[in-house]
């Protein structure tokens, strides 16, 4: 697993990295603040991401929107506050973990691995509803484009079906792309 | 929020119960083993449960697993142990957090809400899927 860390001071960091690697975990990528890490989370394609909160520039949790934004990953933030109002911010924000500075390697790992897993199965989820939202809209388009061919070439439903079917044969086109065009063309 | 905890040990359940009413969390139930938080998360309706892996008659992965089959919430696992084959239960039981004991009070309640936030926007997944399926055929 490859992990994108942000921390702004050095030694943290160094700590945090070792940690990581002594679990067998690669970090791939280091930032000293929130615009890097941004733009790390773009560049080094990480797995993961830990994130400080009060870093300059972006704190961590706008570091985390952003990147959730532009590269969805599960990220756990590290921080030595914890208000409730800054924690608040971060759940919104999208983050997975939350863990409190000093932070041990036993707290650290779980988290992580917790973030990881709910991360993979929201991402299956929401595959899941791409996937029928783009068959239902298949159907849709089909349902339309059989109902025009049976009114202007006065077929049947069976038949205006076979044809829709055939030019989809006869393109390699899917019957979505078929249907579209004609809607397109008499709709 | 109203939370389930569920551990054995009294005074590590008594500091879990301070620590959350402390940060604005309502414990509307406390079980001391698994099967009393499955009963508990069912009669309470609890928003979120924290669970300590090991107690008596069931142990908190099993007792995570029957809380999440009968109502999802979002589960925070509570153990003494680092092990990998403990958090791969955990994790694959659904749990959404990790607390390790001797736990800081600062891990609590960020755990918790981090948990809330993405259980919710699992469930808002979930959901539209069964608002495409449940749609009429046109």
């Amino acid at each position: 697993m490859r992990v994108l860390i942000a921390e702004d001071e050095t030694l943290i960091r160094l700590d945090l990295k070792g940690m990581l690697e002594s679990a067998g975990l690669e970090v791939c990528a280091e930032a000293r603040d929130g615009v890097e890490a941004v733009e790390l989370a773009e560049s080094a394609s990480p797995d993961v991401a830990v994130l400080d909160v009060k870093m300059p520039r972006l704190d961590g949790i706008e570091a985390a929107r952003r990147i959730l934004d532009g590269r969805p990953m599960p990220i756990v933030i590290v921080s030595a506050f914890t208000e409730q109002s800054l924690v608040r911010r971060a759940a919104e924000a999208g983050v997975y973990g939350y863990l409190a500075k000093p932070f041990r390697e036993e707290d650290l790992l779980p988290a992580i691995a917790t973030a990881q897993a709910r991360f993979d199965q929201l991402a299956a989820v929401r595959e899941q509803v791409d996937t029928l939202a783009e068959a239902l809209a298949a159907r849709k388009a089909i349902e339309r484009a059989k109902g025009l061919l049976m009114e202007s070439q006065k077929l049947t439903e069976q038949e205006a079906f076979v044809r829709l079917r055939r030019a989809s044969q006869s393109s390699g086109r899917p019957m979505r792309v078929i249907a579209e065009a004609i809607i397109e063309t008499i709709g | 929020m109203k939370v389930l905890i569920a551990e054995d040990e009294t005074i590590i359940r008594l500091d879990l119960r301070g620590i959350l009413e402390r940060h604005e969390f309502t414990v509307c139930a406390e079980a001391r083993d698994g099967l009393e938080a499955v009963e508990l998360a069912r009669s309470t309706q609890p928003d979120a449960a924290i669970l300590d892996v090991r107690m008596p008659h069931l142990d908190g992965i099993e007792a995570a697993r029957r809380i999440y089959a009968e109502r999802p919430i979002p589960i925070v696992m509570l153990t003494a142990f680092r092990d990998r084959p403990t958090v791969e239960k955990a994790v694959a039981a659904g749990a959404f957090g990790y607390l390790l004991k001797p736990f800081r009070e600062g891990d609590v309640a960020p755990a918790l809400l981090a948990a809330a936030a993405r259980h919710r926007e699992l469930l808002a997944a979930r959901r539209s899927i069964g608002r495409i399926e449940v749609r009429p055929r046109s």
